[in-house]
Order: C-alpha cells, then sequence, then structure tokens
C-alpha cells in the first residue's frame, strides 16, 4: 500500500527518467506463449520528437513510432499482423513508460511504502510512477498501475538512465514481456 | 502472430538471397543485358552448376529519413537443392535454418520451428527463395524482372507482383558476378525509402558445406 509523504523535489530532479540516449537494442518478445525477436532504435530527433522503430533482424520492418515533442503519438508504419488497436496502444504505453513521457507535463506526486519512494503521474485511468530506493540513490524500475494494480513494469536489468543496457518490460494483466538489450554502437 | 512473423523472417531470407541494388529505370554504370533469353538461360544453366556456397557476409540496414544505420556480420550457408543456413554473429546473434518444407530460427532466447508447407504464403516465399539460389526466378510469376550488365557484373531486378510482397519490398536486386555467377551484393528496397543491403565475401562455391549444418 503507497502512502502519500512529502514531496521530495531534490530526489525528483535526481531521478526523473526524461531523457533517453539514442541506440538500437537487442529486442526480444514473449506474449501469449508465443515468442519473436528483432531489432529496436530508440531515436531522438532533432525536433524533439522521439522515434522508435523495430525491424527483424534480416531488416524487414515491424513498426515505426513517432512520440512528438507535444506529447501527441503518431504511427507512420506498421505491418498488416501487428495493425490491431489494442496491440498499438500497448506497444504505446510500453514505450512511452520507458521513454519517462508520463513524467513530461503531468504533476508529480510522492508516495512511499517500506523500503521504496514512488514519483506518480496521472494518465487518464491509470497512474506511470518511477520508483527509487527511500534513499534515493538510484531509479528501480518504472510503472502503470490502475487503482493502485500493478500494470506494467519495467526493470532496469542493467545500466542506467539515460542509457540503459537492458530494460525487462512486463505486463501483469496478461502473458507479455518485452527485453531489450542495448547493442554496443559502431 | 508468430507465424506470421516467421514468414517475414522467410521473406526476409528471400530478400537476402536474390539481393538488390536500388533503383527506377537507370542503374549507374549498367546498360540493359542485350538479349534476354540467351542470358536467362545462360544464368539458370550457370546457376545450376553451384551446388554449394559457403560465405562471409556483412548487412548493412539503413533507415533513411532517420539517418541511422546497423550492421551486422555472419556467415551464410547453401546446399543444392533446398538448404538454408544464415547466422548473424555480430553485433547480435541469430540462427535460420531452412531445410525443404521446415525452418527454424534461433536467438539468444528460443528456438522456434515451422512447417512451411503449413501455409500458402510460406510455400510460394519458399518457392521463390529456391528459384533464386537455382537460377530459376526468371521464370517466377511471383516477380516482373530487368537484367542489366556490365564488364563484370549483372544485375537483375525484381519487381514483386502480389499486394503482400509488394507491401515489404519495392523492388530486389541481385547482383551477380559474370566469372562464376555468385551473389556479389543484395539491396533490399522498402516503399518507405529504407534499405538493406547483404554483401557477400570469401565465398566458397561448391566446397564441402557438411550436412549437420542444416539440422532443425
Amino acid at each position: 500500500m503507497l502512502k502519500p509523504t512529502q514531496p521530495a523535489v531534490d530526489c525528483v530532479d535526481k531521478i526523473i527518467p526524461l531523457e533517453f540516449q539514442t541506440g538500437w537494442y537487442d529486442a526480444g518478445v514473449e506474449v501469449m506463449g508465443k515468442h519473436l525477436s528483432g531489432l529496436v532504435l530508440i531515436k531522438n530527433m532533432p525536433d524533439s520528437s522521439i522515434r522508435v522503430v523495430f525491424t527483424n533482424e534480416a531488416g524487414v520492418k515491424f513498426f515505426d513510432f513517432e512520440f512528438k515533442a507535444d506529447n501527441t503519438f503518431r504511427v507512420h508504419q506498421v505491418i498488416e499482423q501487428l495493425n490491431r488497436k489494442s496491440v498499438i496502444a500497448t506497444l504505446q504505453k510500453d514505450f512511452e513508460l520507458i521513454l519517462g513521457i508520463p513524467f513530461r507535463t503531468h504533476g508529480i506526486g510522492s508516495f512511499m511504502n517500506d523500503d521504496e519512494l514512488f514519483f506518480g503521474a496521472v494518465e487518464k485511468d491509470q497512474t506511470a510512477y518511477f520508483i527509487t530506493t527511500k534513499d534515493c540513490a538510484s531509479l528501480r524500475r518504472l510503472e502503470w498501475r490502475a487503482g493502485g494494480k500493478r500494470m506494467v513494469t519495467a526493470r532496469i536489468v542493467e545500466g542506467s538512465y539515460p542509457s540503459p543496457e537492458q530494460l525487462a518490460i512486463t505486463h501483469h494483466t496478461f502473458a507479455m514481456q518485452l527485453t531489450l538489450k542495448r547493442i554496443p554502437k559502431e | 502472430m508468430c507465424k506470421k512473423v516467421l514468414i517475414m523472417r522467410l521473406v526476409s531470407v528471400v530478400v537476402l538471397m536474390v539481393g538488390a541494388i536500388a533503383g527506377h529505370g537507370q542503374y549507374v554504370g549498367y546498360k540493359p543485358v542485350a538479349n534476354l533469353p540467351v542470358f536467362r538461360n545462360q544464368f539458370a544453366e550457370e546457376s545450376a552448376k553451384v551446388m554449394s556456397i559457403a560465405s562471409d557476409f556483412t548487412q548493412e540496414k539503413i533507415l533513411v529519413a532517420l539517418t541511422e544505420k546497423i550492421t551486422s556480420q555472419g556467415k551464410f550457408w547453401y546446399k543444392r537443392s533446398n538448404k538454408v543456413r544464415i547466422e548473424y554473429q555480430k553485433p547480435f546473434s541469430y540462427l535460420m535454418v531452412i531445410n525443404a518444407d521446415k525452418m527454424s530460427v534461433k536467438d539468444d532466447q528460443k528456438e522456434s520451428h515451422v512447417n512451411v508447407k503449413s501455409n500458402k504464403l510460406f510455400q510460394q516465399i519458399n518457392r521463390i527463395m529456391i528459384d533464386c539460389v537455382q537460377g530459376t526466378i526468371f521464370e517466377s510469376a511471383d516477380f516482373t524482372s530487368r537484367a542489366f550488365e556490365n564488364d563484370k557484373r549483372y544485375l537483375l531486378e525484381m519487381t514483386p507482383v502480389s499486394k503482400t510482397l509488394k507491401s515489404f519490398f519495392q523492388t530486389i536486386v541481385l547482383v551477380v558476378d559474370k566469372r562464376d555467377y555468385a551473389v556479389v551484393s543484395i539491396e533490399m528496397n522498402e516503399p518507405g525509402g529504407d534499405k538493406t543491403t547483404m554483401t557477400f565475401d570469401n565465398k566458397v562455391l561448391n566446397g564441402n558445406v557438411p550436412e549437420q549444418l542444416f539440422n532443425l
């Protein structure tokens, strides 16, 4: 159970994951017992938008999403097999979370449990949290929650923001996990 | 979704095996092949002599609008008449094996198998792939094709006919060495302008390619 606490402005300023460094990631997706893999490019564009492109290893593009600076979202391309409203909405929310987009404009509330600090931004019927150790030493994970229930958790498995080496995104309401491992720059 | 994604991977294999150099109409340094029927026969005859291929490859994926590219390297094997192994080794590991009607893919997390026969599109793509390797692609109803040449190379431009293949590729172009009819480089052109190029190095034609490489 999360308890409201005094705003920890210093901690928010230190930890808030507003930046994500451009990079290629080796990606694996487990969804409803099926597995697929590919490469994900997360790229900061000169106009302050962020593009997320998923291709297979041989180069065929699965989707190309744009998260605009004004917080709108655009699908540049998606293959027919993934072109479902629910699939796109799920992927959009997953990437919004790890890109820290909900924390850009919404007021951030401070909460705590026994050993962690939670900083939440309400977006419609869900709240996006970034979660730190109590001493605000590091960002542990990010979460989407609804009514106190975890919907999605993004763990920083290795490295740290703005350039995490490995992320694992787990959905708690259906069987889906996405892992991203940063590919070393050429 | 898994089967459809595997189909796309198979499409990619076709692309990589056919090879391409982008363009509409003109290819710098090339002129149209003067006698196309003769070339088609010759291409089929010479390709038929290739029983196996072992090669290194370098693949470059370019996202034009994003001014981004990623380069990967690996090894490629082919054995007549319908066995292919593509092994990406750097900067990620990924293995694709095709053996007759069966196909498997393996990344660093999981291995998946599929029976190509279970899906019409799979069968179509499998057929195209084999046509490419065996030099009978000109007879394929899946593409319209044009051929160009210079002193050292042939350039074959394939344009997909079906809506499904068109959604993936604008053109697929194969560059072939005139000396041995081996693939020199590949470029796959997507409708949006992005492209994937595969270049083959250290090719060994008709060498010993162990059967175990194609075990599924």
